[in-house]
């Protein structure tokens, strides 16, 4: 099989588990973001936590590699702020608002257009922001465990340990 | 519930967020492709502008790192759409919907208005999920 088949596959599975998980809907991410509900909260810890465990188990028994993207604090923070700001606005990120027009919110497609121009507009930008914003605070390749000289499987039980209280705690308030 | 009373409820959100990430570690595993979406809006824009100006679109710095072009993410996006296709329809919680409940509790049933905040909000999000490199 090749690789575009294997994509298709992958994002069909996804996208059906998101659904059945009932993440794709505006209620459920801002109620996550006005701290309302937290059932994107649980599913999103919930696979990190999992995939976590599987990538890292796979890596120390060299059958996989990881992907590790450069920490570059002026590109991550004012990305990261303004990544908030839209994704409040639209209720959607990119990938789940592909599988809510799935579901037949097609207010989506007004957004996905967005996404379209905010790309294009990146593209414009890019030479610029080259030459700053993504210079400032550059750190290159850097992980948790690497940064704090500890063995990763330390930093991932300490993970699951805090996903875990902070699921009791969801569990405990209703949310 | 939100969108009528005879729509079935989900699956736990444990068990379908766990199940995501046994999907990540396979696709890792087997293919050695990490989950993304937001470069394929990139190289979908650049698609898009190629066929405006080819020879500008191959002079642009990011469309030289971000090639335009159908890759396993492109398709991993169109997945999620399809795959969220099936499982809405096959469990009758497909709905076409112009707006959002919670919105339209707090700003009206106005499609235009939510139309237009969905398209700004869209921009802004992919500006600066490209601008973190996310």
């Amino acid at each position: 099989m090749n690789e575009l088949t294997y994509g298709l596959i992958t994002g069909i599975l996804f996208g059906f588990l998101l659904q059945k998980g009932r993440v794709l809907r505006y209620d459920k991410q801002l109620g996550a973001l006005r701290l309302l509900d937290m059932t994107i909260v649980k599913f999103m810890f919930s696979s990190v936590l999992v995939a976590m465990v599987g990538v890292y188990l796979l890596k120390d028994l060299g059958l996989v590699k990881l992907s590790i993207k450069s920490t570059v604090l002026g590109g991550n923070i004012i990305g990261g702020l303004l990544f908030g700001v839209g994704w409040a606005l639209f209720g959607y990120c990119p990938g789940t608002a592909m599988g809510a027009l799935g579901e037949g919110r097609w207010d989506t497609v007004w957004g996905l257009l967005g996404m379209l121009a905010g790309a294009a507009a990146f593209a414009e930008a890019y030479p610029f922001l080259k030459g700053t914003v993504l210079k400032w605070g550059d750190f290159r390749k850097i992980t948790l465990p690497s940064l704090l000289g500890i063995n990763h499987w330390i930093v991932i039980v300490v993970f699951i340990i805090a996903g875990l209280l902070l699921f009791r705690f969801f569990e405990k308030k209703g949310l | 519930m939100e969108n009528g009373r005879d729509e079935p409820k989900g699956w736990s959100p444990y068990v379908a967020g766990a199940l995501v990430g046994v999907l990540m570690v396979m696709s890792v595993w087997v293919t050695g492709k990490y989950f993304g979406a937001s470069t394929t809006f990139v190289r979908a824009t650049g698609l898009v502008e190629k066929q405006l100006s080819q020879e500008r679109v191959a002079k642009m710095d990011y469309f030289l790192k971000e090639v335009p072009k159908f890759d396993w993410q492109f398709l991993f996006v169109v997945g999620i759409f399809f795959g969220s296709l099936i499982a809405a329809t096959t469990s009758k919680s497909f709905r076409f919907t112009a707006v959002p409940p919670m919105w339209r509790r707090r700003f009206g049933p106005s499609a235009a208005k939510r139309g237009i905040v969905a398209f700004l909000g869209g921009g802004i999000a992919m500006f600066g999920a490209r601008l973190a490199d996310g």
